[in-house]
């Protein structure tokens, strides 16, 4: 029962998990998040889980 | 009875291109209701004075209604490449976040610059990429056009494939647009102000005077195309039945006292019409030597005259090659069935630039010129075949001293 991991699942996985610690960090005034930093990463999160899905072909 | 009457059906609602202005909306929807489609277009029109709705309008239905003879729509068209265009927008998205974070970092020319220069980009990022595509791409009838009896077209190689036209539209657009955002943000546009609009106004009154005439030719022209292609086809398949089915019913004829040879020759035909209407198309693995033997030793088979068969030089079968093969083959038969009994001699030379085949017999020969309309042996099946593919066919003959056929087919 070997399965191969789902790339997709993987990069949505680990690009939502970095949006959830950058506002976190944001949240406990480690880092200040303000629009300017936010929107860049909440494209870069979207563009990831786009690419790769657009690179994972059709899902059977 | 009155719901037989009510029932009458109706045609489904497709866009219909060949009438269409546009993409065919109004002209769908007119047939759909048997009306004239002026009126359709003159409602859409006022429409579009009524902040743009006509044109939203439009829009939805071009990509909702499926257009004539489509299965699709142009939706579905593009959702069928999904993961292309899920990748591309997702290598925007993050060339957008770089881009932001460097203009947050202070990394950064001008709004007035890196915004223009990345929307022209993009724009000749695509019409490069549709350009390049169509560099290899294949026209079915570029065999057709290369032909060396008509005029080379210089503009040919310029020319994009119908489904890179959308895209390089597309991209052409924004190259136009992000240098007119970049002169609007830099401010040069204002002095010119009065100029360009000018220039516009003129550029759509002559578009609207000249479209219909615009129109009217673009038709002309892809309908004759067209009617070229399907006479093309119509010879080949003519040409072929001629070599392959009236030859065999000639040999019927003439053997209807054997039994035994006349189910052979029928079985043969069979196989051959069959392999023709499952493949169509010559099998590029073989060669032309070899084909050329094949087919001398089908005709020997055939009509029992010996074939010799010399060949120089080979080449891998293609389009022009199998017609150079039944063209060659077509004169084969014919030094059978007229020369008598005979040896039939065929030479071969085939080199880099042209192929060259000669058959020859020894028989009564013949008047070319005498030849009656109606024969389509060596007009259609020998010299039009040839000619239809880019080469050239002649009859060297005379009462009493023999025949040779001469093909050349250049490479």
């Amino acid at each position: 029962m070997n399965r191969a991991p789902d790339r997709l699942l993987l990069v949505a996985g680990l690009a939502i998990s970095g949006l959830g610690v950058l506002l976190l960090l944001d949240r406990t005034g480690v880092i200040d998040l303000h629009f300017g930093y936010a929107l860049p990463a909440i494209l870069a999160c979207v563009g990831a889980i786009l690419l790769a899905a657009g690179l994972e072909g059709p899902r059977r | 009875m009155s719901d037989n009457i009510s029932a009458v059906e109706r045609p489904p609602l497709r866009r219909d291109t060949e009438h269409g202005l546009v993409a065919g909306v109004c002209a769908g929807l007119a047939n759909l209701l048997a009306i004239d489609p002026i009126i359709l277009r003159v409602a859409f029109g006022a429409a579009s004075l009524v902040g743009g709705a006509g044109i939203a309008l439009y829009i939805v239905a071009w990509a909702l209604v499926p257009e004539e003879g489509e299965r699709g729509t142009l939706m579905a068209r593009f959702a069928g490449r999904r993961e292309t265009w899920f990748a591309v927008s997702g290598i925007v998205m993050l060339l957008l976040a770089v881009l932001l974070l460097f203009r947050e970092w202070g990394i950064w020319f001008s709004d007035a610059i890196v915004w223009p220069v990345l929307m022209a980009g993009a724009g000749a990022a695509l019409i490069w990429r549709q350009s390049a595509g169509a560099a290899g791409t294949e026209d079915p009838a570029a065999p057709e056009r290369s032909r060396p009896d008509r005029p080379l077209d210089p503009f040919r190689a310029l020319r994009l494939p119908t489904p890179a036209l959308g895209p390089v539209a597309v991209g052409a657009m924004l190259v136009v647009g992000g240098g007119l955002v970049f002169l609007w943000l830099n401010e040069a546009l204002a002095p010119a102000r009065d100029v360009i609009l000018a220039v516009v106004v003129v550029i759509v009154a002559l578009g609207l005077m000249l479209a219909p005439w615009w129109l009217r030719l673009v038709r002309g022209l892809s309908a004759e195309r067209a009617e070229r292609i399907r006479s093309q086809e119509r010879s080949d398949v003519a040409a072929h039945l001629h070599d392959s089915v009236l030859q065999t019913l000639a040999l019927v004829q003439k053997r209807a006292d054997d039994p035994r040879a006349v189910a052979s020759l029928a079985r043969r035909q069979e196989r051959e019409l069959r392999a023709w209407l499952e493949g169509g198309r010559p099998d590029p693995g073989d060669s032309l030597a070899r084909s050329l033997e094949a087919a001398a030793a089908e005709v020997e088979e055939a009509h029992g005259v010996p074939v010799d068969v010399v060949a120089v030089g080979d080449a891998p079968m293609d389009e022009r090659a199998a017609a150079l093969v039944a063209a060659a083959r077509e004169a084969m038969v014919n030094a059978a069935k007229f020369a008598g009994g005979a040896p039939v001699q065929l030479y071969a030379e085939v080199g880099e630039e042209r192929a060259e085949v000669f058959v020859r017999d020894r028989g009564p020969g013949f008047d070319v010129s005498a030849v009656p309309a109606d024969r389509r042996g060596v007009r259609e099946s020998i010299v039009g075949r040839m000619d239809r593919h880019g080469g050239r066919a002649v009859v060297h003959s005379a009462p009493g001293a023999g025949t040779e056929v001469e093909l050349v087919m250049e490479r």
